[in-house]
Order: C-alpha cells, then sequence, then structure tokens
C-alpha cells in the first residue's frame, strides 16, 4: 500500500521535512514511538522519528545522508510502507520540571513532540534546540517554541539566539541550583553520552534516544541490540529511549557504523541510476 | 524381487550454485518421479503413514503418481497438508515418513519428500485447484502471524466460510519461510502462490501490523468470535558471551532476514546491506545454522565454518542440508565451544576463542553432553561470526496479552483442541511448542481451525 506524502520541504540544506498520509500511525502515536519506513518496494527498513502526527498525517525531519534519504529527497512523492508506531512511548505524567534537549535532526523531531506531550500532561517544560550556527536554524513553525513554557534557541558559534551547545548551557542553570526533575534528550550519539556524564553529576534522571541499526523493528533480529546496565536490550521494543546514565556507550556508538562502505556504495549507484544527487 | 536404487535427484552442481541464490534440486521430472513412485511396494500397513506428523495418505499419493494421476494425487495430498510444495522440500524426512518406510532397512526409502513436491509442483504448474469457500458466515476470526501455522489455519477457517482477517508484523506474509528459509532451498516464488491463493479465497491480510504494539490484543478480542496466534519464535538468542558487542557479530536472524526478506544478496539493486568478510564461524549446527552458513558462502565467502560443540552425527539439521552443505566445502568443526569473540581496536570480530570439548554421558536430548576439556582454549580468526542457537517466542506480543499463560520460556500453552488459557483465543505452530518444524505448525494451524470451527457453532 503506497502512501501519499503531502508535504515537502527545506528545513536547511542539508534536513528536509515530511509529511505522509499514515492513518494508523497518527492515531496510534505516543510521544517516544518512532516510524518504519520503505521508501520503494526495494528499500531498505528504516527507523524515523515524528514529530507531529495530526490529521491522519505524520511529520518527520529527515538527514540527507545516503542513498534512502536522498532518493526521497529528489523523486519520491510517496512511501512503500510507514509502519508504525514502533517502540515504547516515553511515560507521559507530571515530573515537575523537564528539560528537552536536541542538537540534530531526529532529536529536534522528538523535542516537539516530547514536549507537547509533557506540556498537555501539566509539567512545566523547557525546551532547548541547538544549531551549529544560523544558518542551519529550522523554520520556527517546526520548531518546539509554542508547545513549551521556555523555550532556547542556540547557536554553537553564537551567531543567533543564545550562545553555545544546550549542555553547557543546562550545565550553567544547574550550578546555579536550578532544580530540575527530569532531561530528555535526542539527537548526536557522542552529545548524548557526554550530557549523561554531564548530568550523573547533578543526579538528574536523563532518558536519551539510543539511534541504533534497525531491521524488522518488532524484537525478531537483534540488530539493535544496546547494553543497558549490563544487561541487553533491544532498542526497537525496549526503546529506543534509555537511562543516559547506564548505557554501554562503546558499543551503541560504534554499532550504527557497521555499514559504512556498503552505503557509500548504495549511494554512488543511487547517483548512476540519476536518482540521488 | 530386488528393489532399484532410489531414482537419484538433479542437481544444480556445487562449485556453480555457491555463486547464486537458486534451488539446488531440479525436482523429479514426470517420468522420474513415475519411476521413483513404482519402488514402492504399496505396503498393506503403510509405516510411511504413521511417520508423518499429519499423516498424509502417502501410499494413495504415490499409487497416484504411479498412475499417472497427478492431478488427483495433489488433491488428495491437499487435504491433510495445505502446502505439500514447501513439506516436500524442507520436512526432516529421515526423521518422519521416509525414517519410517519398511524400505528404510535397505537403505533407500522411498523419497517421499521430493514426490510430494513433484505432485504439489505439477499441480501448481497445471493450475489445479481444490474446492473452495463454503457458504459465507458472519462470524468473524482473527489469525495472528502469517507464518505456516496462521496460513494453514486461515486456509481451513475460510473454507469452512468464516470472514477471516491475518495480521503480520513484517510486510510481507509468509513467516520463517519468506524471512527464514533462503530461496535456494524454498524458492520464494512457491510460498507466493500459496499466499495468492489465500487471498484469492478471501482471506483479508493485513501487513506491518504488530498486534500488541500498532493494534491491541484487547482490540481483536472485542471484534473477533475468535482469535488464533501463530506468533511463531522469532526471537534470537545470544550466547552472552564477552565480545557479542562487536560489530559483525550477527545472529542468525538478522543475517537472515537481511538476506532473505530484505534480498541483500541483491544489493546495491536492492538496498539493504549484509557484511560478510572472507572467514566467517557459524555457531550451531541446526538447520538454521546450514542456512547461514551457506547463504553466507553465496555472498562471497570464502571460507565458512560450522561451529559445534557435539559432532555432526549429533546435528539436529536435515540431513540433504548437512550433505548440501558439506557438497559445498563449507567445514565443520567439530567439538568446540566459543569462550569469547575478540575484536580489533575499531571494535569490529576479528576471531573466536574456542575450547574443545569432550563427549561424555547422555543428556536430556539423548544425545552425549559434551564437556569442555581445561586448558584447551586456542583463538580462531574469523572476520563475521553469526550465532545460530536457536530462537525463542517474540517477548513483545507477550508483553501485551495479560492473561495469556506461557512456560518459563515464553511459549504459549495450549489444550489439546489447541485452546489458550483465554476462552476463545487459540494457538499453534512455534508459539505454542517452540521452535520446530513446518509440517508440524501447518498441522497445528489446520487443528485449531476446527476447533475453532467446534467453538464457534456450539456458542
Ligand atoms: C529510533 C531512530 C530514530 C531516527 N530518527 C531519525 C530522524 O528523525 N531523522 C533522520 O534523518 N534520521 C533518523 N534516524 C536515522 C535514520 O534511520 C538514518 O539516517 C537512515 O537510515 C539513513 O538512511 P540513508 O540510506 O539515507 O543513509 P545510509 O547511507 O544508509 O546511512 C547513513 C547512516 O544512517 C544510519 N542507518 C543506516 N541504516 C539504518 C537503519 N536501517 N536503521 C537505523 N539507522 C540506520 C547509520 O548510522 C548510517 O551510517 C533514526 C534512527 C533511529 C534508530
Ligand atoms: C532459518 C530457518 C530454517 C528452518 N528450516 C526448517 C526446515 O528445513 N524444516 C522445517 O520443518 N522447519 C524448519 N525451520 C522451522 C520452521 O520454519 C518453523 O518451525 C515454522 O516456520 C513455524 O511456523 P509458525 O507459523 O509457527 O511461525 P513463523 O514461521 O515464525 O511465523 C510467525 C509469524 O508471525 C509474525 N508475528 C509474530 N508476532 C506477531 C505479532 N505480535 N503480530 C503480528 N504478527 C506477528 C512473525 O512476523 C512471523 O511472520 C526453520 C526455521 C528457520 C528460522
Ligand atoms: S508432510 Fe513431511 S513428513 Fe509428511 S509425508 Fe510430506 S514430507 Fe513426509
Ligand atoms: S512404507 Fe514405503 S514402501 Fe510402504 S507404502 Fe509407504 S512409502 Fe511405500
Ligand atoms: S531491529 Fe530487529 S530486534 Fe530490533
Amino acid at each position: 500500500m503506497s502512501h501519499k506524502i503531502t508535504r515537502k520541504m527545506d528545513l536547511n540544506s542539508d534536513d528536509f521535512y515530511v509529511e505522509v498520509e499514515a492513518p494508523l500511525v497518527a492515531e496510534r502515536f505516543r510521544a517516544g514511538n518512532f516510524t518504519i519506513l520503505m521508501t520503494v518496494p526495494h528499500g531498505e527498513r528504516i527507523p524515523m522519528s515524528i514529530m507531529k502526527a495530526e490529521d491522519g498525517k505524520i511529520s518527520m525531519f529527515i538527514k540527507k545522508l545516503g542513498k534512502t534519504s536522498r532518493e526521497l529527497y529528489k523523486e519520491l512523492d510517496t512511501f512503500e510502507n510507514v509502519i508504525g508506531p514502533m517502540g515504547k512511548p516515553i511515560d507521559i505524567k507530571n515530573y515537575g520540571t523537564v528539560v528537552v534537549a536536541s542538537d540534530l535532526v531526529c532529536g529536534h523531531a522528538e523535542n516537539y513532540a516530547i514536549c507537547k506531550a509533557l506540556k498537555e500532561a501539566g509539567n512545566k517544560v523547557i525546551s532547548y534546540q541547538t544549531f551549529p550556527t544560523e544558518k542551519e536554524i529550522y523554520p520556527e513553525e517546526v520548531l518546539a517554541n509554542d508547545v513549551c513554557d521556555e523555550f532556547h534557541l542556540t547557536t554553537e558559534d553564537g551567531s543567533k539566539g543564545e550562545e553555545g551547545h544546550y549542555i553547557d548551557l543546562l550545565e550553567e542553570r544547574l550550578e546555579n541550583g536550578e532544580k530540575v526533575d527530569i532531561v530528555f534528550a535526542g539527537g548526536s550519539l557522542p552529545n548524548l553520552k557526554e550530557l549523561g556524564e554531564m548530568t550523573k553529576e547533578y543526579n538528574i534522571p536523563t532518558i536519551v534516544t539510543v539511534r541504533q541499526i534497525m531491521v524488522d523493528a518488532s524484537g525478531m533480529c537483534g540488530a539493535c541490540r544496546v547494553f543497558v546496565d549490563g544487561e541487553m536490550q533491544l532498542a526497537c521494543i525496549d526503546g529506543p529511549m534509555f537511562d543516559a546514565h547506564k548505557i554501554d556507550w562503546g558499543a551503541a556508538l560504534r554499532r550504527p557504523k557497521m555499514y559504512a562502505e556498503m552505503e557509500k556504495v548504495a549511494l554512488e549507484h543511487c547517483k548512476e541510476l540519476g536518482r540521488c544527487e | 524381487m530386488a528393489i532399484k536404487p532410489r531414482v537419484p535427484v538433479r542437481e544444480q552442481p556445487a562449485e556453480e550454485r555457491i555463486h547464486n541464490f537458486n534451488s539446488v534440486p531440479y525436482g523429479y521430472s514426470e517420468e522420474e518421479a513415475i519411476a521413483e513412485a513404482q519402488r514402492c511396494i504399496q505396503c498393506p500397513n503403510p509405516t510411511c503413514e504413521a511417520g508423518c506428523p499429519v499423516n498424509i495418505k502417502i501410499k494413495d499419493m504415490i499409487r497416484l503418481i504411479k498412475e499417472g494421476k497427478f492431478a488427483e494425487s495433489y488433491l488428495l495430498t491437499k487435504q491433510d497438508n495445505a502446502f505439500p510444495a514447501c513439506t516436500g522440500r524442507v520436512c526432516p524426512q529421515e526423521d518422519q515418513c521416509e525414517g519410517v518406510c519398511i524400505l528404510v532397512k535397505t537403505g533407500q526409502p522411498i523419497n517421499i519428500g521430493k514426490l510430494e513436491a513433484f505432485v504439489a509442483d505439477w499441480g501448481r504448474e497445471h493450475n489445479v485447484t481444490e474446492e473452495t469457500v463454503s457458504a459465507s458466515k458472519e462470524k468473524k476470526v482473527a489469525v495472528v502471524g502469517s507464518g505456516p501455522a496462521g496460513l494453514a489455519c486461515a486456509a481451513e477457517l475460510r473454507k469452512f466460510g468464516y470472514q477471516v482477517t491475518m495480521f503480520e508484523t513484517l510486510h510481507k506474509p509468509g513467516g520463517v519461510l519468506v524471512y527464514g528459509i533462503p530461496n535456494f532451498r524454498l524458492p520464494k516464488e512457491i510460498v507466493q502462490h500459496e499466499i495468492d491463493y489465500l487471498e484469492e479465497i478471501g482471506v483479508d491480510i493485513q501487513l506491518n501490523m504488530t498486534v500488541g504494539q500498532n493494534i491491541s490484543f484487547d482490540e481483536l478480542r472485542e471484534n473477533y468470535d475468535a482469535i488464533f496466534l501463530g506468533t511463531g519464535a522469532g526471537a534470537p538468542q545470544f550466547m552472552g558471551i564477552e565480545g557479542e558487542k562487536l560489530n559483525g557479530v550477527y545472529s542468525a536472524n538478522e543475517f537472515l532476514i537481511r538476506a532473505n526478506l530484505m534480498k541483500s544478496y541483491l544489493f546495491p539493486e536492492w538496498d539493504t546491506p549484509i557484511s560478510v568478510g572472507k572467514k566467517v564461524g557459524v555457531v550451531g549446527a541446526g538447520n538454521v545454522a546450514m542456512d547461514a552458513a551457506r547463504t553466507a558462502l553465496r555472498l562471497g565467502a570464502d571460507e565458512v565454518y560450522i561451529i559445534y560443540r557435539r559432532t555432526m552425527e549429533f546435528s539436529p539439521a536435515r540431513n540433504e542440508e548437512i550433505e548440501h552443505a558439506r557438497e559445498e566445502g563449507i567445514i565443520f568443526k567439530e567439538l568446540v565451544n566459543p569462550v569469547r569473540f575478540v575484536g580489533n581496536d575499531q571494535g569490529w570480530v576479528t576471531g573466536v576463542e574456542l575450547i574443545k570439548m569432550e563427549l561424555s554421558e547422555q543428556d536430556s536430548s539423548g544425545r552425549p553432553r559434551p564437556v569442555p576439556v581445561e586448558g584447551s582454549e586456542f583463538i580462531m580468526e574469523l572476520d563475521t561470526v553469526i550465532e545460530a542457537l536457536g530462537t525463542v517466542p517474540n517477548r513483545l506480543f507477550l508483553s501485551r496479552a495479560p492473561g495469556l499463560k506461557t512456560d518459563r520460556k515464553g511459549v504459549i500453552l495450549a489444550d489439546d483442541n489447541r485452546m489458550t488459557s483465554i476462552e476463545g483465543v487459540f494457538g499453534g505452530g512455534d508459539a505454542t511448542s517452540g521452535a520446530a518444524t513446518v509440517i508440524k505448525a501447518l498441522g497445528e494451524g489446520k487443528r485449531a481451525a476446527e476447533s475453532i470451527r467446534d467453538y464457534l457453532e456450539g456458542k
């Protein structure tokens, strides 16, 4: 069954926005869930975070990386399969003061969804969205500014918004004795590791998205295994969000690179067909 | 009268087939099938039939082949077995029908498997169809999982006239027949033909639907008059030893799902990559291990090892697979067990530390228990490791179906009528027995359909 793409737009020169008809996924989506996409019948099954689910459609932020994302950007107006919602939603309840932070495409999508859900649950929601420079900042309509109580747009070089990465800005606040009950974050894996190291010192529970390579996304292959507190967990059914303080980061950072060489081959092949840029 | 030897099965030569994923056996021609059928002495008390888990009328199936009545033979077989083209190819015949054929004494039992596959292929190629759906009934049944158990149950229920909706997690139906068993053993068009038939008779197949995840078990219970659980035992087990986090360490399930379901062997025409080094080690020696090893070879590995803690005579794999693997150059490393996997500083696996094993007294499986020989550890260099250690039921579904009783391993308990601990919820196949066989799943699916009919009519 093919799913119609109803809107596609550039977020910056690397990332783009896609809205697609997927009533079953939209109806059941809860913050923390993700979707599995197949763009074409011979395509890969790839996981994608969901920014919002409304009117039978879901919206996603996608980075132009390899074959799948680039062909989607250039050529496609449908998806072969949009599957889900997959994964465990976050525990949506009133924690008190919540920080939601992101510094990369998938994290920004989750930032919006998690802020919205936690604000509706009565939390004081503080959102941080960090971009490298002014050039990469997304259009305001897709930022989390209207679904949180306190919004911080930051750039690492200070060209717009507050200057600095969210990890440093958050640490400053914690140093000043501000009370935060829990942190949710997504984006760059090395940065999530660093965030965990920082919040551990302040004893603040920190739940982060551990992006791992997935195939079936239903617990049948073990590709997405992560090690949490010494136990093997499957990111697709037990996650994808886990306690940053308990993750074996060495393995989690390494495993996503397993197919780097083959991904280049796939992209070259797509370019030869004229379907990728 | 001396019994003639078995009619040999023509096969792709080993040196050719290790470069492709096409079927290894070519199957019998009509003449060959008749000649093989003529060897059957038509026993007054055919022991072969008792050896078949679904008691196919093997003697008559063979007699009809001998008489050239292929369509009749096919339809007769179909009465007991929904997918003879599959079972003829994948049943462990030496432990079942052929193992108890009277001629086994001569070392040359009738090749029942290949005869069954022959009539089934003949029926498919000649569009022979059975009578189909009886008067339509209103009651609705949900079938969860589209492996052999679910497919057999759905076909039978539909023939009884019920409205059947089948839910499948993956984007393709067929269960292990599609995602696990490679094309060179079970060509996918054969499975597709059976699925097309199901759709023709009106089974509604809902793909990309994981019961318990994107549709709840309670919703099914509210909306359907009965439910059949054919969710299989598809979750991989890992050894739990050091080094499993390294890149290049696969579960057999992941390796086979990539290769078969996602067609990695056609990369980059198909998008999903698979990583196969020059030296591949497969831990385990069952059918799954043989499939993974032979797949790795076809994907370009130079050397493929089966790493097994017993000796091959105790391997649970089908004889034909072991034989084919041997012909293809798979190397059997017997009486060794992994202690840990070793890797380089980039986090890729570079080898396995093995410990030598000795066979001691029999264990509960009736096989000798392997015991490690102290101090015998050594390193074997490898670029890819595939763990084929058996599978268990998927905990995702079980965690979302409270009230469903299981054993410690998550195997769903079902009574003789295949009803589970929840009224109106039935189960069969690997979900209710742990990893077993295709024919057992087909048999239980069919049996469950009969129980569901009795349940619905008695209601
Ligand atoms: C839970 C989760 C949420 C995600 N959310 C987003 C998102 O919101 N936006 C976004 O752009 N990306 C997201 N990703 C990553 C996304 O799946 C990959 O970027 C995508 O697969 C790239 O495909 P490609 O063919 O374009 O690139 P490729 O060249 O194939 O891959 C580029 C990189 O993407 C990762 N990747 C490749 N295949 C897979 C796979 N099957 N599963 C997971 N990762 C893979 C690998 O790290 C790889 O090195 C998410 C991943 C996970 C696990
Ligand atoms: C590689 C391999 C080789 C094998 N070789 C042989 C052989 O040669 N001979 C032999 O007889 N047997 C063999 N087997 C075993 C045989 O395939 C199984 O016993 C048989 O397939 C079991 O059938 P099933 O219908 O119970 O389950 P499966 O075939 O496992 O099908 C279960 C289906 O249910 C789906 N599912 C699971 N949970 C859900 C859910 N919550 N919602 C929706 N769908 C769900 C799964 O995606 C799957 O498609 C082999 C197995 C493997 C893995
Ligand atoms: S179904 Fe299997 S056991 Fe039964 S007759 Fe056919 S090959 Fe033999
Ligand atoms: S036991 Fe063997 S010889 Fe006898 S009827 Fe069965 S297949 Fe024929
Ligand atoms: S993706 Fe296969 S188990 Fe998670």
